[in-house]
């Protein structure tokens, strides 16, 4: 990330070529659309490219931070959307392949993944289901509640029990 | 003005890296904030890790090649280039030239590039502080919907016809404490209000409990306020005509499904 920010090519492709494919994962399992996925792919790593100076390695990795950025920029993305009352029909474009939801295909990591799978088979699917709607539609506990038609402190009650167990089940693989 | 690093402030932070957040939680967590919190700030980087970890665990997906084109264009000329064949060739003043040629429009390329970057970056930034605009409007903007419909809530209960309304005196520990539940039979939500309740230990709340056919039901867990009150909201109750009696417990913070607690309330 260092060279990336002393504005090294290479770097920035190497780092294209390792992070672009989950990125773009993430990015498609929150806007649906390949096609705008792709986009804020650019837009990220036109980011990156900007603001690498910006990455801090003790706070996260490499590929967290990217993906990061990009679940941000995603998420901005869906609510502007969603704030303009879906002028734009969102369909989903040929030749896009739809990804499932926490799929459990191999990925580049795959012990990281190993550890994040099981973590998450610690959950029962009503915690699941809240974290997801959070995490990859952005939405927040009233919301939640409001699509679940469930009682906002039940809606609470889930999301942190999930996240513990999420975390004590990632710390116990780490 | 901030307030202490409390468990229940802890509490706050997976649903804060989560952007769950809204409401009084949010509110909450800000004024805690106002001066800034370390102890917050490492949490929120370890919840901001685990949830890192969650988005490396979809599938991933082959950008396209126009992605890839874009994207390592800014990588600069050369970078994905295809190797060259490698041919020797004897030098001639038209190569010379030629390379001269090659050379200038490199350069002038390179400088087209650099003023294309400082514009691509100024636009960047102005983009940037947009978004931020936007963002902090649409939380205010979300903030306000939250306090009107949660107004328009309790106003829908309290004054619709017929609303059933059960008083709950203080018991052992609280006998000052008394507490109020309103229930709107047509919609079956309920609204109830704890007055003069004493602040507990962080790893305890308050829970009201719902008597119907002899048997308890959690509505849902509350804390109060420095002024020893707390409200809970509850949707669709159970038939109103089959609420034998409210009640409130002391439990282990996060509720538990059957009373284990003191009672401090009940009517």
């Amino acid at each position: 990330m260092r060279r990336v920010a002393n504005r090294d090519g290479g770097a920035l492709a190497g780092l294209f070529e390792r992070h672009a494919p989950v990125t773009l994962g993430l990015l498609q399992r929150i806007l649906g659309a390949r096609g705008e996925a792709e986009e804020v792919l650019q837009e990220v790593f036109l980011q990156i490219w900007m603001q690498a100076d910006r990455y801090d390695g003790a706070r996260s990795t490499p590929r967290g931070w990217i993906l990061m950025l990009a679940r941000s920029r995603a998420l901005d993305r869906l609510r502007r959307r969603e704030s303009a009352r879906r002028r734009e029909e969102i369909v989903g474009e040929e030749g896009g392949e739809m990804v499932s939801p926490l799929g459990t295909e191999r990925l580049e990591s795959l012990e990281v993944k190993r550890q994040v799978s099981s973590a998450l088979g610690a959950l029962s699917p009503d915690q699941r289901h809240c974290i997801e709607l959070a995490f990859f539609e952005g939405l927040t506990h009233t919301q939640i509640a409001e699509r679940l038609a469930a009682p906002l402190g039940t809606v609470k009650s889930r999301i942190l029990l999930g996240m513990n167990k999420l975390r004590q089940a990632l710390s116990a693989h780490a | 003005m901030s307030t202490p690093h409390t468990p229940r402030i802890e509490e706050l932070l997976p649903a804060y890296a989560l952007g769950a957040l809204d409401g009084d939680d949010l509110h909450e967590l800000e004024a805690h904030w106002v001066s800034g919190c370390e102890e917050c700030r490492r949490q929120l980087a370890l919840w901001q890790g685990d949830l890192e970890a969650l988005a490396a665990e979809v599938e991933p997906v082959q950008p396209s090649d126009i992605t890839r084109a874009r994207v390592l264009r800014l990588a600069g000329p050369g970078v994905v280039s295809p190797p060259q064949m490698s041919v020797h060739v004897r030098p001639t003043w038209l190569g010379i030239a030629a390379a001269l040629l090659l050379l200038a429009l490199a350069l002038w390329g390179l400088l087209g590039q650099a003023r294309m970057e400082r514009q691509v970056r100024g636009l960047e930034a102005e983009r940037e502080r947009l978004s931020q605009q936007v963002n902090a409007l649409d939380r205010q903007v979300g903030l306000a919907r939250d306090e009107a419909r949660r107004a328009q809530q309790a106003l829908q209960v309290l004054a619709a016809p017929g609303v059933q309304s059960v008083v709950l005196a203080g018991l052992g520990p609280s006998p000052a404490a008394k507490g109020r539940t309103y229930v709107n039979p047509s919609t079956r939500d309920a609204l109830f209000y704890a007055f003069d309740l004493p602040a507990l230990p962080a790893d305890k709340t308050y829970e009201l409990w719902l008597i119907a056919a002899g048997k308890p039901v959690a509505a849902g867990t509350f804390d109060v306020d420095p002024r020893g009150t707390g409200t809970v909201r509850v949707e669709r109750v159970t038939d109103a005509s089959q609420i034998q009696a409210w009640a409130v417990t002391i439990e282990p913070r996060g509720g538990v499904p059957q009373p284990t607690g003191a009672m401090v309330l009940k009517g």
